[in-house]
């Protein structure tokens, strides 16, 4: 096949990809005008997105913070700065692998489900059988999800983050015999507000990405159960994409405000 | 803002059923509730509707059959809003349904009906939190009338002891009857059947046929029906339209199906009928 015909169709998926989550995200934002909430599917996908994402990020950021201070523990024991543990890890874990990983996390777990679900509707008609009695599938469907999906992974990883320094310590504390005070002396003296700000501004944009990306492939579906399959997985290919490309232009962006 | 809730609503026991409004009858009997002129539609090269005209009147049970794939879903997506046509006009319940903004289109949408071929009933609620849904949305009830309606349409289907189930508990011809109840909670004017005995057996078929006519009466509802089962959409329908090839090739009453000379419309109408097609 001619390359130059591949590049052009790659670009054209791309571009219709891009430009269906971008209406997507319009629509949300003129269904919220004024701002309406359907409280039994906006505390239903609260409890799902939130509540029952608690274990696998507790998990998740308690080993990580583990082996990050497993990691630089053999630099930390040759030069002796045991004061670095801390500031090395809190600076780590609040800026960059906090809400990243959290968010990939929950792009796996939230995301992909959320998918499923729209696509599952999809295909049995469920969405169109909203419009037909006069419901907005955007209103009633998405912007719950939308508004979940930000709130609670801003505090998702507001818990990730204490639960990495909690690991972190732990594991300095009896592996590398480093007090968990000084641990923690390392984190709080380090002034690592800012990074914790960008932190959450981080999940709110993960959250808001996650959750239009999903509900884009989700309400796109085409083709039955294989089509929901085909869709589950773009979006989290996409949402990995999104996290990435969103993750560099906010540090970016930070680090210009920070070093002016 | 909030909208009210009808899950804890329905975590109650329902009070006793009472006697309905009655039937509502917003259009005279006789005036056009939906037009269709040079309707057409094409899925990429497919010609599914090439120039559809159409007409049916307040009070009828019209049949819409034909061959599989011959767009007779497409048509009445298309009717329902649920897709747009290439060309052509739709005056559905005396508004240009191609014209209207989104918001004249959802309130539209609130006087017409549809029950789906495959259900399309919400998975994830019970079977009462499904009927009532559409009247809750609309937020203009009490959660007691909500109650006592979906108790007297669950009833009109003969229902009446499965509200507290979820949709993938029921059979086929229950779940079809629960999209009856709830494309009915609003009364709406006109009604669209999507092939609603598709999968179904021939006694089961039958009930879902005389049922559509039992609470077509009851509401002086306008119906429009689309099956392959002629032999048992009889009792239901007033008259026929019989799509081929993307057009209109026939339209009339059952007596005029019988009467007709063209060979498409005999065998059509005289195979459907095993009895008939023996006499002959």
């Amino acid at each position: 096949m001619n390359p130059i015909a591949v590049i052009g169709s790659g670009f054209l998926n791309a571009s219709e990809t891009l430009g269906g989550i971008v209406m997507v995200l319009v629509r949300i934002l003129r269904a919220m005008l004024p701002p309406r909430f359907d409280r039994d599917e906006t505390w239903l996908n609260l409890y799902k997105v939130g509540v029952k994402s608690y274990p696998i990020v507790i998990m998740t950021a308690f080993f990580t913070g583990a082996i990050m201070v497993i990691q630089s523990g053999v630099y930390v024991k040759q030069t002796g700065a045991t004061g670095l543990l801390g500031w090395g890890a809190g600076y780590a874990v609040l800026a960059e692998i906090g809400p990243v990983l959290i968010g990939l996390m929950f792009s796996g777990r939230v995301g992909a489900n959320n998918t499923a679900e729209l696509g599952t509707m999809k295909v049995t008609e469920q969405i169109d059988a909203l419009r037909t009695l006069a419901i907005d599938p955007t209103h009633y469907l998405v912007v719950p999800r939308f508004v979940s999906m930000m709130l609670m992974l801003v505090l998702l990883t507001v818990l990730g983050d204490l639960f990495a320094l909690i690991g972190g310590a732990i594991t300095s504390e009896f592996v590398l015999d480093v007090d968990y005070r000084v641990f923690f002396q390392g984190v709080f003296n380090s002034n690592l507000l800012d990074e914790f700000f960008t932190g959450l501004i981080k999940a709110i944009t993960f959250g808001a990405s996650i959750s239009v990306i999903s509900c884009h492939y989700g309400l796109t579906v085409s083709g039955g159960a294989t089509g929901v399959g085909r869709a589950v997985n773009a979006s989290v290919v996409s949402n990995a994409i999104g996290i990435f490309v969103f993750d560099s232009i906010i540090t970016w962006c930070a680090n210009s405000a920070l070093f002016k | 803002m909030t909208q009210p809730s009808f899950r804890d609503t329905f975590a109650q026991d329902m009070p006793p059923m009472q006697a309905g409004p009655g039937p509502r009858t917003a259009k005279q009997l006789g005036d056009v509730v939906l037009r269709v002129r040079g309707l057409k539609k094409n899925f990429g090269d497919a010609v599914v509707l090439d120039g559809i005209d159409f007409e049916m009147r307040a009070g009828e049970v019209v049949g819409v059959i034909g061959p599989g794939g011959v767009g007779k879903s497409v048509f009445v997506k298309i009717c329902c809003g649920l897709l747009e046509p290439d060309d052509g006009a739709i005056e559905l319940l005396g508004q240009d349904l191609l014209a209207i903004d989104q918001k004249s289109k959802q309130r539209l949408r609130e006087r017409v009906g549809l029950v789906f071929q495959n259900y399309a009933l919400f998975d994830f609620m019970t079977v009462g939190e499904n009927v009532a849904f559409p009247m809750v949305q609309r937020g203009t009830a009490k959660p007691d009338e909500i109650l006592v309606k979906v108790q007297e349409r669950l009833a009109e289907v003969d229902l009446p002891n499965v509200r507290h189930l979820m949709p993938n508990e029921l059979s086929g011809g229950m779940k079809k009857r629960v999209g009856l109840a709830r494309a009915n909670i609003n009364d709406p004017e006109l009604i669209f059947f999507d092939d609603p005995t598709a999968g179904l057996d021939p006694v089961t078929s039958s009930k879902i046929f005389n049922l559509i006519r039992r609470t077509q009466a009851q509401r002086n509802s306008t119906c429009l029906v689309i099956s392959h089962d002629i032999d048992r959409m009889r009792p239901a329908c007033d008259r026929y339209v019989l799509l081929l090839d993307g057009r209109v090739h026939f339209r009339g009453t059952e007596t005029d199906a019988m009467r007709s000379q063209d060979p498409i419309v005999q065998e059509f109408f005289r195979k459907g009928d095993g009895s008939k097609a023996g006499a002959a």
